[in-house]
């Protein structure tokens, strides 16, 4: 990653921190609140190479638990898992596909709210946790979908990250 | 002969001053009625006055929707921009009326805690919808550590728990990791007032036992020394007692409008390092 991308990449993570903390919970109800670092993490999983990918990712989580609920590391876990699942099977994959782009956003979405609600269960006592997070799941998964598609619709998506 | 060549002038100036004022007098009677002079006067006149009316008011719309109104757009533009800036001001002044409203309950509020209280900002949300957390501009450099009771004007908010130097995170009542020691106002039933997601609470370990009817007043108790006693958590609005088990259930609406809060009050009393 050269230093302008990383320069654009730090400032991206810190625009959708300042978005998902500040501006979207005044206009949106909190089931339709779009996780925009995950969307970021797969878009790290399915273009960046492992080595820097990787603790990108687990750095991403972290931020997303800094700034919700109490459990620093939940989020990070979760991201890196996923980030190692994608990264597994995406050299395999047209990675540059907007629909992929998509459909893998959607599937971690799932998959990171299993992973979340399973890590929950077993290590805090947080009873009736589950059922907000399965309430929240279809809103969830649709939001971050269309937030998924949107990123798809930019000029520029299907071009490779620069490497150094 | 001489003599009226001489005096000519004077003697005609004479005469005429005093035929326009026999002219005068002879009219001053009959000042509403016209005379020959005037109906005369009128009636050749009047075919002429017409037109010339016309031309003069044509001259006038021209003059006054054309030629006076060259400077209209940019007078226009000006205005625009000033009623712009007038709703603006009308704005910030609504919003500050609403502001101070606001803050004289909060402080009305504040007059109530014995204990110092820092007043703060919400400043952000929790990223997720599965837990519910705030942020407040107050970090530990104003003296908050974790574990401190949040309240505001109508009621308990939560407590902090992740503080940093400039910031802090607020657990809410709603969230399901919060747990308030608290009391049914009427009845003295005790209980642990425990979150359930959004806008929702319930008040858990009351036995079946204990009065508790809808409508009823839930305040802190005070045990567990994070808030004081007697702040108003929330209102009963259902109650469950099954045939069997020990317990009731027990919903509870919180008190304060937590989706909307603005400014809080953190009780400085306890809290852990």
């Amino acid at each position: 990653m050269s230093r302008r991308t990383a320069l654009l990449f730090i400032c991206l993570v810190i625009a959708s921190i300042v978005i998902q903390v500040s501006l979207i919970p005044v206009f949106v109800r909190p089931p339709f609140k779009p996780d925009l670092l995950l969307v970021i993490m797969v878009y790290l999983a399915l273009r960046e190479s492992f080595e820097v990918g990787a603790p990108l990712a687990w750095l991403l989580g972290m931020l997303d638990d800094v700034c919700s609920g109490l459990y620093l590391g939940l989020n990070a876990a979760t991201f890196l898992i996923s980030f190692l699942v994608i990264k597994s099977f995406s050299d395999r994959l047209y990675a540059d596909s907007a629909i992929l782009f998509v459909l893998t956003v959607a599937g971690v979405t799932l998959a990171g709210l299993t992973l979340n609600l399973l890590l929950m269960v077993m290590f805090t006592s947080t009873p009736g946790i589950a059922y907000s997070m399965l309430s929240d799941v279809f809103p969830r998964l649709l939001v971050n979908a269309f937030i998924a598609s949107i990123v798809a619709a930019f000029p520029g998506f299907d071009c490779q990250l620069e490497s150094s | 002969m001489d003599f009226l060549k001489k005096y000519m002038y004077p003697l005609l100036t004479g005469i005429g001053i005093l035929a326009a004022l026999l002219v005068f007098s002879l009219n001053v009677p009959r000042n509403r009625e016209a005379n020959i002079i005037e109906r005369s006067v009128l009636s050749v006149l009047s075919p002429l006055l017409r037109p010339v009316s016309r031309i003069s008011g044509f001259i006038e719309d021209v003059w006054d929707g054309y030629i006076r109104l060259v400077d209209t757009h940019r007078e226009n533009l000006r205005l625009r921009e000033d009623i712009r800036s007038l709703n603006l001001r009308i704005l910030e002044e609504n919003e500050a009326l609403l502001a101070n409203q606001r803050l004289e309950r909060l402080l009305d509020m504040k007059k109530g805690v014995k204990e110092p209280t820092i007043a703060a900002t919400v400043i952000g949300e929790d990223v997720t919808s599965w837990f519910r957390t705030l942020v407040i501009n107050r970090g530990s450099s104003s003296g908050i550590r974790e574990g401190m009771a949040v309240i505001s004007a109508d009621g308990v908010i939560g407590q902090t728990v992740k503080v940093s130097s400039s910031a802090s995170r607020v657990l809410l009542l709603t969230d399901h990791a919060s747990g308030i020691s608290a009391t049914i106002q009427r009845s003295r039933a005790r209980g642990v007032v425990k979150g359930k997601g959004e806008m929702l609470c319930t008040l858990e370990f009351t036995t079946r036992e204990e009065d508790v009817k809808v409508g009823d007043t839930v305040i802190t108790s005070g045990i567990g020394g994070v808030f004081p006693k007697g702040f108003p958590i929330g209102e009963v609005t259902m109650v469950k007692r099954g045939e069997y088990g020990i317990f009731q259930t027990v919903s509870i609406r919180p008190a304060a409008n937590l989706p909307h809060l603005e400014e809080v009050l953190v009780v400085q009393r306890g809290g852990y390092e």
